[in-house]
């Protein structure tokens, strides 16, 4: 209880309005060697909350790497990562686990649909392991399939649709626990441009609704469309885009 | 504080049972066709311990039944009653049954009938079919004094002529009935030229033929003589164990009992206590010995399978842990512990051993019942048998799932992500 009191005036408390959702503070990931290889050289990132960023980069410029540190599938070998305020690098790796599974949505460049399993089913999943009552479930499933768009394509399964269906049941996916941050990994990789379109435009709209969205991709079009630009090079991230210093 | 603040804000994940039951299922579901494969190895294991245990208690329990048959309706007894020293100085026993000890007894309410007998006071008789005996002649042969109720009372059955009666006995006529062994030796298979055996030079007329008797099987290398002939010639019967004369009553069914506490006063009211009821010999050494042997052998063969179908629930398993690392590495995504997903692979393979090991008994039972419907068995399964089995198949299935779902657990979640 205390802990709320203390939240009204912290402005870095956790889940408060104004806490950035992602602050990096000197945050590095090196490979043990031989030899010792930097993937992440240190970096300090403030994402606010509702706000729209892509991260740009080729391939073999450390992107995986930071994806893999933003969705706490990492940790840091050094400095800070506080996700909603909650310092991760405190946390035990089960809570870190747990805070993965309430807090981020992750959608993937290849969906990662259970194939045997409909759109429902695969929505449900992300449910499982939140301790949310069974007999919810289905309800928020439905629920944000049309958000998505697909409330009528439910009890297909992903080998009968389309890839930009697919993509959106996995972003389906990934909002249904309400997270404070959509982490998306290369979302139109695998997507025609229409269909890649399409996807954007719903990322356009989650964006308006309020949420969060980071999206690491290498195709420059699709970094364009976010607010803010971040790039990735070598490790070291840079920021470009004419919403980027605002 | 913060922290605190932070680690309560998030609670662990956790999956309740009924998830991991259903995600358990839905990962077996989605091929049935290498789960029912998988299965194999545990149905025959599972299958062959059911039907090998069933069946040796099938096959005892009927040994059992058949035995008590007899055993239910036969009383032994024995005469117990003092030496007594005859003419020529030789230890003989005293004759303790009446000479209407078959009537006595079979008078009795139960009893149906009854016949004193005991193996003749000779040491190697010499029989043989003429008063001559050629060598070796009807060797390995027994002269069995017999009263005539004995036949009824051992059931025995007559394949030719006729057996002595009462008459032949009081008279102490010279007539012999042979056992079908003893007639075969003796080459002796027509009686309608009144064949004759000789003991020792004592010529008997053969008048009957038997074939032998489940109460008595001995009977079937005798010769047997009325008692009363027998004992003109050759005395009281010998002292101890097998010599003693003895009496075997045929009851009906649970009376005998009965019949086995009453016999000794009928007999002789005046001295009961000659007489010994002899225990039947124990039925749990015969079922023993029938059911270690081959059941060994066969439990051998059981557990083989078991374990075969532990390697195949183990292979399969994981296979799938390695198929659907991309699936592992999701579910992580989604706030899966490692502990999650070792139990869902866990739950996974159990639920593959303890579907087998249903099955298995399944068949197995059935095996058991058909063989008894083919035998005319009554069929016998120990409930622990059939309860235990299909848990013999869920330790199987955890005990082949523990590696698949280490490995599962040490899955990588970044890098299982990448595929």
């Amino acid at each position: 209880m205390s802990g709320t009191e203390a939240r009204a005036d912290d402005r870095g408390a956790p889940g408060h309005r104004d806490t950035p959702v992602i602050r990096l503070r000197g945050a590095f990931r090196t490979f043990p060697g031989p030899p010792p290889v930097t993937a992440l050289h240190p970096l300090d990132l403030e994402v606010a909350r509702g706000e729209y960023a892509a991260v740009i980069g080729p391939s073999g410029s450390g992107k995986s790497t930071f994806l893999n540190l933003l969705g706490l599938l990492d940790r840091p070998s050094g400095g800070t990562y506080e996700l909603d305020g909650i310092d991760t690098g405190a946390l035990s790796e089960a809570r870190r686990t747990a805070l993965r599974g309430r807090r981020i949505g992750f959608v993937f460049q290849s969906f990662h649909l259970l194939p045997y399993r409909t759109a429902l089913e695969n929505v449900m999943l992300a449910q499982v392991y939140n301790g949310s009552a069974r007999a919810g479930r289905a309800e928020a499933a439905r629920r944000v399939l049309d958000q998505v768009g697909l409330g009528h394509r439910a009890e297909a399964l992903p080998s009968r649709m389309s890839g930009g269906e697919r993509q959106r049941v996995a972003v389906a996916r990934a909002l249904v626990n309400r997270p404070s941050l959509l982490l998306c990994d290369e979302p139109t990789g695998n997507l025609d441009s229409a269909t890649a379109r399409r996807v954007m435009e719903l990322f356009e709209e989650l964006h308006g609704s309020g949420l969060t969205l980071l999206v690491i991709t290498h195709d420059r079009e699709v970094a364009e469309r976010a607010r803010r630009t971040i790039t990735i090079r070598d490790g070291r991230l840079g920021t470009s885009g004419a919403v980027a210093g605002r | 504080m913060r922290k605190r603040a932070a680690s309560t804000e998030v609670p662990l994940s956790r999956i309740g049972l009924a998830d991991l039951l259903s995600e358990a299922l839905s990962g077996m579901v989605q091929r049935p066709g290498r789960s029912v494969l998988t299965l194999l190895g545990t149905v025959l294991g599972v299958g062959a311990f059911v039907a090998v245990l069933g069946l040796t208690s099938s096959a005892t329990g009927q040994i059992g039944k058949r035995f008590s048959a007899l055993q239910n309706t036969t009383v032994t007894l024995v005469g117990t009653g003092a030496e007594v020293v005859t003419a020529g100085g030789r230890h003989r026993a005293a004759m303790d049954f009446p000479e209407d000890a078959d009537r006595r007894v079979g008078r009795l309410n139960g009893a149906v009938a009854a016949g004193v007998y005991w193996s003749a006071p000779l040491t190697e008789p010499k029989i043989s079919t003429s008063p001559v005996p050629g060598p070796g002649s009807g060797t390995g042969l027994d002269v069995l004094a017999l009263s005539p109720g004995g036949f009824d009372a051992i059931e025995a059955q007559v394949s030719a002529g006729t057996v002595y009666n009462a008459f032949h006995s009081e008279r102490g006529l010279r007539v012999a009935v042979l056992g079908s062994a003893a007639a075969g030796r003796l080459g002796i298979s027509r009686l309608d030229a009144h064949p004759a055996v000789f003991v020792n030079g004592v010529g008997f007329t053969v008048i009957g033929i038997i074939d032998g008797s489940a109460r008595l099987p001995e009977t079937a290398l005798d010769v047997m003589v009325p008692t009363t002939t027998a004992r003109t010639l050759w005395g009281n019967p010998l002292p101890g164990e097998n010599g003693r004369a003895r009496m075997v009553i045929r009851t009906r069914t649970g009376a005998a009992g009965l019949v086995a506490s009453q016999a000794p006063t009928a007999l002789r009211p005046e001295a009961p206590q000659d007489f010994e009821a002899l225990a039947p010999p124990d039925p749990h050494t015969l079922r023993d010995s029938v059911s270690t042997d081959l059941t060994g052998l066969f439990l051998l063969l059981a557990a083989i399978c078991l374990v075969i179908g532990a390697v195949g629930i183990a292979n399969t398993t994981l296979v799938a842990v390695l198929e659907r690392t991309g699936e592992i590495g999701l579910r992580r995504a989604l706030g899966a512990r490692p502990r999650h997903i070792a139990a869902q692979f866990l739950t996974e393979s159990t639920v593959l051993g303890t579907l087998g090991g249903l099955v298995g008994t399944a068949i197995g039972v059935a095996v058991v019942v058909l063989v008894a419907l083919a035998r005319d068995w009554t069929a016998l399964l120990q409930p622990w048998t059939v309860l235990s089995a299909p848990l013999a198949g869920s330790l199987v299935g955890l005990l082949a799932g523990l590696y698949p779902a280490l490995r599962a657990a040490g899955v990588e979640p970044a890098e299982a992500l990448r595929h």
